[in-house]
């Protein structure tokens, strides 16, 4: 195809147009602005090329082109994401752009032609509808991308070095610190919308206490030497990715702990690192997902679902639990798969006979529901306690 | 119904402006076609047989069809249920087969109804009258489009009388020893054709040849290309033209491997002048010019039409200007549109004439 100038942009404005209405029914579901943000920056970056770059260099563009040009613009369009600070995530954000990529091609390939018979003729020009959506799709995509930066929650960035807690976080906001940056004292987050990332809190009651607040999202956050919990949150609804609590120093420390948000949607723990405490992970009352992390040396439980609560313990490690490695207690459900336990000690001190090495338990009318899992060395293998149930699927 | 629309020409020009006016809308009893052959390949393929040709120059959009998509391609990657087609398009690598180029000929003739607007008429004068055209004795049409083909077979002079030469595009078997005249498409395959049957081929030719895949260079196919051939003026579209006619055969070892192993051998050499060759084929291609046609030549005279170096001057729509207003049409498709496309013999051209033909007719009030 050899476009004109004019055919150009009005064919990518054109095929710009499906992508910018999934990014904009996306963002409010999401409750994020990076779809459209990232739509108006993938745009924007195409459209500079089109008249800076392929207009001059490609008066005639193969199809096979599509490939490399994508790639080139993909490549752009996350370093800018980037610098703009648009918080995408990588692999939601490439497939936001594989699609706006695929909607271009059918577009220019067949759905165009389609519509208009003299479109590869003409250039890729779009006659009086090309002139239409160049004369407003600029301005729409300019309000409502600038909309969106203006009422996005603000970036913190905090400079690596000690800054002085407890740090209360009551609005909606990101705060991203850098490879060094310690908060001592604890975070309090009491606002929805709030991101943490990539920071060490050291000391505090509590290292994170999330009080009240959904949509919270924790991750890359080390915990180190909280006096209660590492992370604590009641009523309400978080994800923590990537973290990692330790040197808990007290004997009823415990790492992660979620509890009293059943009502909420699910919050979830994943990929963390949890070394120490009374329980590493555990939920009272909540809708909790906890897959992929790692507990061990824990004094009572490695990871915990009681109290009704409902999810799933998938794909987690644990080793060297006093007493009892994973437990589904008081009339919760519980989904747990492909978990590897290994080296649970039983704890006569204790002279409780349900804490005799269990790897697995369910307790006083709980459901548990296994397949999968992994047990070693653990002498009280899989047991149920007091009405509760499980099945082996 | 009464046909208000008439398309001159029952050949591929014509043909496409029937399937674009289909698609616009129309209903066969609409249209009038008039020509000589009702089948719209029938002077094309006696031409392709003549030069053995297997595969379509065109890509997969050289299709009859009045949407570009789908073209072959995607027509058979869809019925083979493989991807390779459209790789090879995607790759400008994929043509489609003479074979299959003249079954989708035969299966767009059923389905368009064709032969209902088709009438045996042989026209060889258009003269303006009052708001549309009388043609010949065959009634009067508001909107018109000509596709007169091809003003014959070009030879040179010199070999008019030659009972030696036979022009490529006619029915013929080769000699022991074979000059070709020409270096185009035709030429070129020509030479194949030759060199697989054992002969010793020479190649007789005035200049060297361009190596490029289409007719003409690919932006001349869209605005890109036209914008500016658009802008130039007559002299300077005319010498354009003329260069553009110059002979080419696309690039590809497909080509080049026999003529070189051949050429080691000693039996392909490329020569300036006629020699004393058994045979001598001309692949020179057609006519040029609107005086060679008669209807063409007469419409000129009696309207006084602007012409330059042998082109009737359209307007960039492939609308004869003077004959042309908000009321009434007439259009030139395939090789005298020149003037509005370069590539105007092309399947793609036809289409090209066609489409703004179909606009024109569709738009009109008094259609």
């Amino acid at each position: 195809m050899s476009y004109t100038l004019r055919g150009r942009l009005e064919t990518r404005l054109a095929a710009a147009l499906a992508p910018f209405l999934v990014a904009a029914a996306l963002s409010p579901i999401l409750h994020v602005w990076w779809p459209l943000e990232l739509v108006g920056v993938m745009l924007a970056i195409g459209l500079a090329l089109d008249v800076a770059l392929y207009h001059r260099l490609l008066p005639y563009q193969p199809g096979w082109a599509a490939l490399p040009l994508g790639l080139l613009e993909l490549g752009l369009t996350m370093a800018a994401a980037r610098a703009l600070e648009l918080n995408a995530p990588l692999w939601p954000a490439v497939a936001l752009f594989a699609g706006s990529w695929l909607v271009l091609q059918v577009l220019a390939h067949a759905g165009l032609p389609l519509l208009r018979l003299t479109w590869p003729e003409d250039g890729g020009e779009l006659g009086r509808t090309g002139r239409v959506i160049s004369a407003t799709a600029p301005a729409a995509l300019l309000v409502i991308v600038g909309t969106a930066w203006a009422v996005e929650p603000p970036t913190v960035r905090l400079a690596a070095g000690v800054h002085q807690g407890p740090l209360v976080l009551d609005h909606a906001q990101t705060v991203i610190g850098r490879p060094g940056t310690v908060i001592r004292g604890g975070i309090l987050i009491t606002a929805d919308d709030v991101t943490v990332r990539d920071l060490t809190v050291r000391g505090g009651e509590y290292g994170i206490e999330v009080d009240g607040a959904e949509s919270v999202e924790l991750e890359d956050v080390v915990v180190e030497g909280a006096e209660l919990d590492g992370i604590n949150v009641r009523r309400g609804q978080v994800e923590i990715r990537d973290c990692m609590i330790r040197s808990l120093p007290a004997a009823f420390t415990q790492g992660i702990d979620i509890s009293f948000g059943f009502d909420l949607k699910p919050s979830l723990v994943e990929r963390c690192t949890v070394v120490g405490g009374l329980e590493g992970i555990v939920t009272h009352f909540a809708k909790v997902m906890i897959r992929d992390n790692h507990v061990s040396n824990t004094e009572l439980r490695a990871i915990t679902m009681t109290e009704m609560s409902m999810g799933s313990i998938e794909d987690n490690e644990v080793d060297g639990a006093l007493g009892v490695g994973i437990f589904c207690g008081d009339f919760s459900h519980c989904e747990i798969e492909d978990n590897a336990v290994s080296d649970v000690e039983p704890d006569h001190e204790s002279g409780d006979r349900t804490r005799l090495g269990v790897a697995i338990q369910a307790h006083y009318g709980a459901e548990a529901e296994l397949q999968g899992n992994e047990i070693l060395r653990s002498p009280g293998g899989v047991a149920a306690y007091v009405d509760a149930t499980i099945d082996h699927e | 119904m009464t046909a208000r629309v008439a398309i001159v020409g029952s050949g591929l020009g014509g043909f496409v402006a029937y399937a674009t006016l289909r698609h616009s809308g129309l209903e066969p009893a609409e249209i009038a076609v008039l020509g000589v052959d009702p089948d719209p390949a029938g002077a094309w393929r006696p031409r392709a047989e003549a030069i053995r040709q297997k595969l379509m120059r065109s890509e997969s959009n050289g299709h009859c069809w009045p949407t570009s998509f789908p073209g072959f391609a995607a027509r058979e990657a869809a019925r083979r249920r493989d991807l390779a087609p459209l790789l090879l398009s995607v790759c400008d690598r994929y043509r489609p087969t003479v074979d299959a180029f003249l079954h989708h000929v035969d299966e767009l003739r059923a389905r368009s109804r064709w032969d209902e607007s088709f009438r045996h008429a042989r026209v060889e004068r258009v003269l303006a009258a009052g708001d549309g055209f009388e043609l010949d004795g065959h009634g009067s049409f508001r909107h018109v489009l000509l596709a007169p083909g091809h003003p014959g077979l070009a030879r040179p002079p010199a070999l008019e009388h030659d009972p030696r030469a036979v022009h490529a595009y006619e029915p013929h078997e080769y000699a022991a020893r074979v000059t070709v005249v020409g270096a185009g498409m035709a030429a070129a395959t020509e030479w194949l054709n030759a060199l697989d049957a054992g002969a010793e081929v020479v190649s007789v030719r005035r200049r060297e040849p361009a190596r490029r895949a289409l007719n003409v260079a690919r932006p001349l196919f869209t605005k890109r290309g036209l914008g500016p051939f658009h802008a130039t003026d007559r002299g300077a579209r005319a010498a354009l033209l003329r260069r553009f006619g110059e002979p080419s055969y696309p690039p590809g070892r497909t080509w080049d491997a026999p003529l070189a192993a051949a050429a080691r051998e000693g039996r392909f050499r490329i020569e300036p002048e006629l020699n004393g060759m058994d045979q001598v084929i001309c692949a020179t291609g057609f006519r040029r010019g609107f005086e060679h046609d008669r209807l063409l030549a007469r419409l000129v005279a009696e309207h006084g039409l602007e012409t330059e170096e042998g082109w009737i001057v359209l307007a960039d729509d492939s609308t004869v200007p003077a004959l042309t207003d908000r009321k009434r049409t007439l259009s030139l498709a395939g090789a005298p549109a020149q003037w509005a496309y370069p590539a105007a013999d092309t399947l793609v051209g036809m289409k090209y004439a066609a489409r703004r033909f179909a606009r024109r007719v569709t738009m009109c009030p008094t259609r």
